[in-house]
Formats: C-alpha cells, sequence, structure tokens
C-alpha cells in the first residue's frame, strides 16, 4: 500500500535521514552560499525527492541559518520541492508555444487521466505554476514556462526525458505505460 | 579616518559632501526632501520600493537614491515632473497588489504609503487590482500579521536581523506570492526565534504589522525609534 502525500510530509526524521543531511551539511561547511548546495543535495538524497518541514528546522539548527532564510530560499527556487514528488514526474510545457500548440488541452486531459483537478490547490490560478501529485504518490503534474524546445511543441518532459510534438494520444499511451510497468 | 570630500550638484546648487555617501543622505542632509518607503534610516538600504528615483545628469536611467552613491561631479535632480510620474506609478502599482483598505485599516492616519500616496496626488489607481485572498496572522499573543497592507518592503526583515538579531522574518517565494514569513512558514506565535520585541511592528510603514488593542485610525509607528536604536548600535 503506498502511502499518501500527507503522510510522507509529516513524517518526522529518523536516523537515517539525519545522518544524510549532516553529511551533505558537512560537505558543504564553510564554504560561502553553502545553503543552496545544502538543500540541493538534501532533496535529492530523499526518497520522494522533496524537503520536508522537519529537514528544513533540522538543516537550520545544524547551520545556524535563520530558519526563515532556509525557508526563503527553499520557497524561491523552483528546484526544490516542499511537496513530495510521484514516483513519475510529467512536466507539462505552458510557453506560448506550446499554448498555441495546444498544450492546455494536453495539461487539462492527463489531469483528468490522473484523477487531478487543476484548481485544486487553494491560489492556483491558470497562469500559475502547477505541481499536483495524484493520491497514491505515483505521478506528479507540473508546469513549467518554458523547454526552449519550441520548434518541437508542443512538448511534454516525462521523466526527463523529452517528449515532441505530443498529442493526446501520445501522452495516454506513455502514462498508460508507466502505470503498467510499475505494476 | 576622514572620507575624501567631494562636490556635487542637488537640483543645481552646489553641495559639499563626503565620499561614500549615498545620494539620499547628502539630499537629506542637505534639507532636501526626496519621498522613500523601503529605506529606514539605520538599516540596511534595498532599493526595493522604487520612489526616491531621482534623474542624474548625463543618464536616462533614473537611479534610486537610496542606494546609489555620491560619487564626484555628480548632478542629481529631486524632484521633476518625470520623477512625479514614475513616483506615483511605484505607488499605483504597490497600491494594485494587495487589498490597501485604508477605511478598515488600523494605520489609517498613521501610514507612510498612505501619506505618501496622498503627498503625490494619488487620487485613484489606472491599472487592474490584484484582489488576492490574504490570511491575517493573529497567533502572536501581542501583535498581528496582515498580509493584506503588506508591500515587502522588507523593513521589518530588516530591523528584525540587524538590530535584534533573531531574524524571524524573511521573504519566501517570489513575483506575486511573494509573502512575508516569520520562521519556517510557522504562525508568528509558534516561531521560536521571534523574542517579542515589536521592532518589526515600528519598523513596518503600513498597517501590516500592528499591535494588538488598537482600533482603525489608532496604530501609530515610531519608526524614529527604529533608527535612533540603530544609531546606538552604531556608536558603540
Amino acid at each position: 500500500m503506498p502511502m499518501a502525500a500527507s503522510e510522507i510530509a509529516s513524517q518526522v526524521l529518523d536516523a537515517h535521514e539525519r545522518l544524510l543531511i549532516d553529511q551533505t551539511i558537512a560537505a558543504h561547511r564553510g564554504r560561502p552560499g553553502a545553503l543552496l548546495g545544502i538543500l540541493e543535495g538534501v532533496q535529492a538524497a530523499n526518497a520522494h525527492k522533496f524537503l520536508s518541514m522537519e529537514s528544513l528546522r533540522y538543516i537550520a539548527g545544524e547551520t545556524g541559518i535563520p530558519p526563515s532564510r532556509v525557508y526563503s530560499a527553499a520557497s524561491f527556487y523552483a528546484l526544490f520541492n516542499l511537496e513530495p514528488q510521484g514516483d513519475n514526474v510529467i512536466c507539462v510545457c505552458r510557453g506560448t508555444a506550446c499554448h498555441t500548440r495546444g498544450s492546455r488541452i494536453l495539461l487539462e486531459k492527463v489531469c483528468l487521466d490522473l484523477g487531478l483537478s487543476e484548481h485544486e490547490s487553494g491560489e492556483s490560478k491558470e497562469t500559475e505554476k502547477l505541481a499536483l501529485t495524484t493520491a497514491d504518490n505515483r505521478f506528479t503534474i507540473r508546469t513549467v514556462a518554458c523547454f526552449g524546445q519550441c520548434a518541437l511543441a508542443p512538448v511534454v518532459e516525462v521523466n526527463h526525458h523529452i517528449l515532441s510534438h505530443v498529442n493526446e494520444r501520445t501522452l495516454q499511451r506513455e502514462v498508460k505505460a508507466l502505470t503498467q510497468g510499475r505494476k | 579616518m576622514l572620507n575624501k570630500t567631494i562636490s556635487v550638484r542637488i537640483d543645481g546648487e552646489l553641495i559639499t559632501a563626503q565620499e561614500g555617501q549615498t545620494i539620499l543622505e547628502v539630499a537629506r542632509a542637505n534639507g532636501r526632501e526626496i519621498p522613500t518607503l523601503c529605506y529606514l534610516k539605520g538599516l540596511s538600504a534595498v532599493g526595493a520600493c522604487r520612489v526616491c528615483v531621482v534623474e542624474l545628469a548625463g543618464t536616462d536611467r533614473l537611479l534610486p537614491a537610496c542606494t546609489t552613491p555620491m560619487q564626484e561631479g555628480m548632478s542629481i535632480v529631486t524632484d521633476s515632473a518625470k520623477l512625479e510620474l514614475y513616483r506615483r506609478m511605484a505607488v499605483e502599482l504597490l497600491m494594485v497588489e494587495r487589498n490597501h483598505i485604508c477605511s478598515s485599516c488600523v494605520s489609517n492616519g498613521h501610514c507612510e504609503l498612505q501619506s505618501l500616496a496622498q503627498a503625490l496626488g494619488v487620487t485613484h489607481v489606472r491599472y487592474a487590482y490584484n484582489n488576492p485572498r490574504l490570511a491575517v496572522d493573529m497567533s502572536h499573543p501581542r501583535f498581528v500579521l496582515d498580509h493584506n497592507r503588506c508591500i515587502l518592503c522588507t523593513r521589518c526583515v530588516r530591523a528584525c536581523a540587524e538590530l535584534e538579531g533573531a531574524h524571524v522574518w524573511e521573504v519566501a517565494s517570489r513575483g506575486i506570492y511573494s509573502r512575508i514569513v516569520s520562521d519556517l512558514k510557522d504562525e508568528w506565535g509558534e516561531a521560536s526565534n521571534c523574542t517579542g520585541c515589536g521592532k518589526c511592528v515600528q519598523a513596518c510603514p503600513t498597517g501590516a504589522l500592528a499591535e494588538k488593542g488598537f482600533a482603525v485610525h489608532e496604530m501609530a509607528k515610531e519608526s524614529g525609534k527604529i533608527s535612533r536604536l540603530a544609531g546606538q548600535r552604531a556608536r558603540t
């Protein structure tokens, strides 16, 4: 039974995670601007590729950097996730070129297929960056402003692999393959 | 150590200044008022609000007076139709971003944003209001944080970090989603680093940070106290 995203997010740090964070901090000790490196390292070591509030608190405590500054940095950069990420990350480009080639429909379609509502996350508006994770933690849908692959529009990135000229069918097939591959 | 003396012009008048002083410091020392919002004497300058912009002869770019150091031979204009236009625009954009409803604000009548808008003759706003839905944090026993009134000037951030040394406040996220947060986005009352000194409240130019127990129109801020404290600290 996969754990729900909310359960993962509220977990306290165990000894192993603490050790990992300690090692990451030790590796960056004394370097100016170490915080970004630490956050990146800790996120990469996390099984769900995110920074939990507990780990941020622990980092702040260990490094002596004010917690507010740690949170500020973690929330500013799109690279850092404050929510647990799904096993598969699907990133739909919402840049102008992709938009004109129908990326809005792709996004809606893939959200529908996975049972996600685009308007779920409170403040979310059409223009806002979006990161939704399914309840079973299998898929995360994100949007991005532009991949820089406008000639291949519409572009969808699936697990860091860029698919070009995507249509509803190919995207659906891709999602299906991932779902079955995992079973 | 004595700094080098330089001679500059402000609004055509020849003035001597010390090297390393900012345009704003020189102007104020010589009785010329440049409006400011995010600047608070004693705290570091960030140049966030763009209200203190001035014209410099020889360039089309407007420069923020609070962060630009005065240099030998500079000729500054502190007041012109162009500057007024840009200052008014900066204030209007601040007004648009959050829900600045003066009539129901604790700081009505004691608000730097309001006074500045009045001084610049902002009678209406030309841009579409953002109308964000924002929370009010009442969790602190003595103080209130109202995101609706915040202009992200970061005076509270600097007062807390530089004077109190607690660094409770910071700006999180970015763009229109930027918010002032205490500690790890904890509720203010739960922020363990907060000493409850209230310096942030006194530094806040608007009604975003206020003391509890004040009705609308009552919350007068004493930002001068912050500057005085900073001055005393610098001397020791």
